[in-house]
């Protein structure tokens, strides 16, 4: 029985995969892989998010995290709905400013040179600042370059809970809750440099209940600024909404049972090499853990954050939203994958289909593991068929996805995929809803193989029209009828 | 019955027929094992003490922590036993799940830490298990521990082999029953008391139950999860078969109110699983057959879990003076104040401010003069009837004007003249720049 793990795919996705003939085109025009994003998605997905603040009376901002895919129309196309933006580098703070991001919008994240800092200052964005030592930093910039006084964010990490000692996994970014007040003497100590707006955390995981911990952690150390006499505002809740990515659960609970019997060889390895994504048998017993994004998400994105606000925090015994609310707090929000859900694909032509000796198909691409980040990510999602005429065969093809690097393991894809059709060579599979850290996110020009170039897909009057990514303007040029 | 500690009350359950007019099985006489009778309320007081016995004396010793990779009942047990002995029980676990038993745990002195969830950006060295996380940690911490180490331990199956099995045995004149049906969650029951059942007869039948993997079911593990307990053996088992949460709180229904026992959702799970799978066999016999399931344990401690998924059992009278009841029309025509009005109001002392926010966010910042009832509490005082008298105005406060508009609505219908809801609530006040204080 093939093993299907069908992406879910919305409607404008499905009516730009509809039109093969232009995709067709492009790949032939600008190679293979190829990145396709569809901007106006991103509009929708703010919209969508917007509402769960609403429905929880709750003002704050969505800082898309620009992290999760370098393009340069989705910035743009962003730039133009009321959202804001997470720039985490120099490079991505210039671009942020000169797609039209205002620097009340943007906020500086993540590790920070010099540079970066001074850009951040001097334009007047928020500095989320990840250390004392950095607040310091940026609190001399201020004073030596005669800068205005900067809105800073204090991030916080290594919370803890009463009662139930609820583990984190242990973060590099941050300040220790337990040191919060050294963070608050320094900005006391530097009033004349540094304007708290708020404090911020980001922890790594899927849980809620680490969540609602930090949020509540948050709250106690805004109240310990409010003693001091500080007027912060806002939280930021950080990213990590989720995405789900595949159309029927049902698949996704088959197929990692499967997986699970494989392991323990109660049936064909599913695998390349027998690979376990994370589990392994010892005994006739299964060990490790299933080291995999969990493709079927279905409380993801806005639906996990109204989860969040909804959750009763342990302390205080008020839903976390309440409690935002209560205390005039505005909630800010740096979603990067769940605010991309639906907005692009990598489409990769087809090089060669060819039975191996052992009677695996396999398929061949034009692109590399880097250039559709799939198995770096953990996601498994089977790609569409994009057929120039007709099927090789008859599917479902249970297949091997091959890169062109010169390396064994640049493989697309570690496990069989099953295709709903075996493509011929020249025909293209489309990785959809891989906008969100699976296109180009750490795309290398290894054995010197080219970077995909990448495409904006829009909307003109109901058409679909193109441009390349970097040519992309949220305003459309008009086409006088003859 | 004299017993010198309650440890001694542990086994010798009582094995009762469940009346064939609820099952409505015509060949089949079946028999629940009653094991939320033992004294800390499960089947597990049978491993956990069968476990701890032998190494308590080195441990009492030692002043040694009693340490488990459990969430529920094995938990209890063995805090219960620790506390017994003088010693401290940490449980170890992934995700607690349901409310009561992690309460309970803390109300008998045990320490619970809780493992990280799943990382959202994936990282490809962290391949351990919850299991293998904790191995290392009691490796690490070079002693100090008494791990019982349910899922690995063949003691665990060991009370069952010894102890559950040869009862059901005896209480059967010395016969073993045809089919035995078992929820598997450490296989330690299962395992145990299937070995002893053929003993005395090779052919009995043994269905495993598992849970369907998207479902919760507090003590029975999903196919997927199964795989990862030492002690499972799927040759044990002549078959396994899928429970839903929703089959296991139907067959606790039916054990709750109509077989006089206060089962929880796995001995539900047990009784419906094993009617499911005897009703296809009934249909065939031509003579009697006996069958047996495990009831693990009692209700009380899932009730936050059964009004989680099934609220209508909860069902209420509506209350009186309930904020549901308001209309948009009546919160259309509550009256309302804007922030400078409010201000005139409250400098002229003319009546009483009432902040709805939580205690916590008034204590910070609120208006000066106000008192602060949190909406919670508030609600519940007007289910009473009006907290103040109908001569005293009344200056509703809440975070955006938008709660402080219903309940000003549902006081007037209550009947009081003078209430009113500042519009836009203290966000709005905030945001004239009018005046917050603290104490």
């Amino acid at each position: 029985m093939p093993l299907h793990l069908s992406p879910r795919i919305g409607p404008e996705l499905r009516s730009a995969l509809a039109e093969t003939v232009l995709l067709a085109q492009l790949s032939d025009a600008l190679g293979s892989p190829l990145g396709v994003v569809l901007p106006q998605q991103l509009t929708g997905n703010v919209v969508a998010f917007r509402s769960v603040f609403s429905a929880h009376r709750l003002s704050g901002q969505i800082y898309y995290a620009h992290k999760a895919n370098r393009s340069n129309a989705l910035v743009r196309e962003l730039a133009a709905t009321d959202a804001g933006i997470d720039v985490a580098s120099l490079a991505e703070l210039q671009h942020a400013l000169g797609a039209g991001f205002v620097p009340q919008r943007i906020v500086a994240t993540g590790p920070k040179n010099q540079e970066f800092l001074w850009l951040a200052a001097r334009t007047g964005v928020i500095v989320s600042a990840d250390s004392v030592a950095e607040l310091a930093a940026l609190a001399a910039l201020v004073r030596d370059r005669s800068l205005p006084r900067v809105r800073v964010m204090a991030r916080l990490s290594g919370f803890t809970s009463a009662g139930v000692q609820l583990n984190s996994r242990r973060s590099r970014f941050g300040v220790s809750v337990a040191a919060a007040s050294e963070v608050l003497d320094v900005i006391e100590k530097h009033a004349d440099a540094l304007d708290l707006v708020g404090v911020a955390f980001h922890l790594d995981t899927i849980g809620l209940p680490e969540k609602v911990v930090a949020l509540e952690g948050c709250l106690g150390v805004l109240d310990e600024c409010r003693r001091r006499g500080l007027r912060p505002w806002s939280v930021d809740i950080g990213g990590g909404f989720g995405v789900d990515y595949l159309a029927d659960g049902a698949q996704w609970e088959q197929y990692t049972s499967a997986l699970t019997e494989a392991v323990l060889g109660r049936r064909a390895p599913l695998t390349w090499n027998g690979h376990g994504y994370g589990l392994r048998a010892e005994n006739g017993h299964v060990r490790g853990s299933l080291n995999l994004y969990p493709a079927h998400r279905p409380i993801s994105g806005p639906a996990y954050l109204d989860r969040l606000l909804r959750t009763t925090a342990p302390e205080q015994r008020r839903p976390l939203g309440t409690l935002l609310l209560d205390n005039m707090y505005d909630l800010h929000v740096e979603p990067g994958r769940a605010l991309l859900d639906q907005c692009g694909l990598v489409l990769a032509s087809v090089l060669e289909v060819r039975e191996d000796a052992n009677g695996d198909t396999i398929v061949r691409l034009d692109c590399n593991a880097r250039d559709v980040s799939l198995e770096e990510h953990g996601v498994l999602m089977d790609p569409v068929v994009v057929h120039r005429t007709t099927p090789a065969g008859p599917g479902p093809a249970g297949a091997y996805l091959f890169g062109n690097l010169c390396l064994e393991a640049d493989l697309i894809t570690r496990r069989k995929v099953f295709l709903p059709s075996l493509p011929r060579i020249g025909d293209l599979l489309a990785f959809v809803n891989t906008a969100g850290y699976l296109m180009d996110f750490s795309a290398t020009q290894a054995l010197r193989q080219p970077i995909g170039r990448k495409v904006a897909l829009y909307r003109d009057d109901g058409a679909w029209r193109w441009c390349l990514d970097e040519q992309y303007w949220p305003v459309h040029h008009p086409v006088e009828a003859p | 019955m004299r017993f010198e500690t309650m440890t001694e009350a542990i086994g010798n359950t009582p094995l009762v027929r469940i009346d064939p007019a609820v099952h409505g099985l015509r060949n089949i006489d079946l028999y629940a094992k009653m094991e939320l009778l033992n004294p800390f309320g499960s089947l597990k007081d049978r491993a956990a003490w069968n476990m701890a016995r032998p190494l308590l004396t080195q441990a009492v010793e030692r002043g040694d922590t009693v340490v488990e990779l459990s969430s529920g009942n094995t938990a209890k047990a063995l805090a219960v036993i620790a506390g017994m002995h003088g010693l401290t029980f940490k449980s170890v676990t992934n995700r607690m799940k349901v409310a009561e038993i992690k309460d309970l745990l803390l109300l008998l002195g045990a320490e619970i830490d809780e493992l990280p969830g799943q990382a959202e950006c994936l990282d490809p060295t962290d391949t351990d298990d919850p299991l293998t996380r904790m191995y290392h940690r009691l490796a690490g911490s070079g002693g100090g521990y008494l791990h019982t180490d349910q899922y690995f331990n063949e003691l665990n199956v060991d009370a069952h082999l010894n102890g559950t099995g040869p009862e059901i045995v005896k209480d059967l004149d010395g016969r073993a029953p045809d089919y035995f049906i078992a929820c598997i969650g450490t296989a330690g029951s299962s395992t145990g008391v299937a070995a002893a059942l053929r003993q005395h007869n090779p052919d009995v039948r043994v269905v495993g139950l598992v849970a369907h993997k998207s479902d919760f079911i507090p003590g029975i593990r999903t196919i997927d999860e199964v795989h990862e307990v030492g002690l499972f053996d799927p040759d044990v088992y002549d078959t396994v078969e899928t429970i839903t949460a929703d089959d296991a709180i139907d067959g606790l229904l039916t054990l709750v109110r109509r077989c006089g026992t206060l089962a929880g959702p796995t001995g539900g799970g047990a009784y419906q699983g094993a009617v499911r799978h005897l009703r296809a066999v009934d249909a065939q016999l031509a003579e009697r057959r006996s069958a047996v399931f495990i009831v693990c344990d009692r209700v009380e401690s899932y009730l936050s879990y059964l009004r989680e998924r099934r609220p209508e059992l909860f069902g209420r009278a509506p209350r009186r003076n309930s904020l549901r009841t308001v209309t948009d029309a009546e919160v259309g025509q509550a009256a309302t104040v804007d922030v400078a009005e409010a201000q005139r109001w409250i400098t002229e002392r003319r009546g009483l401010v009432v902040d709805l926010r939580s205690p916590f966010a008034y204590q910070a910042l609120h208006i000066d003069g106000s008192i602060n009832i949190v909406d919670e509490l508030f609600a519940e005082l007007l289910h009473g009837g009006l907290p103040f008298g109908r001569r005293q105005p009344v200056l509703l406060v809440c975070p955006v004007g938008e709660k402080s508009a219903r309940y000003a609505a549902l006081l007037t219908r209550m009947g009081h003249p003078d209430v009113r809801s500042l519009d836009g609530g203290i966000i709005a006040w905030r945001d004239a720049g009018a005046e917050l204080v603290r104490d």
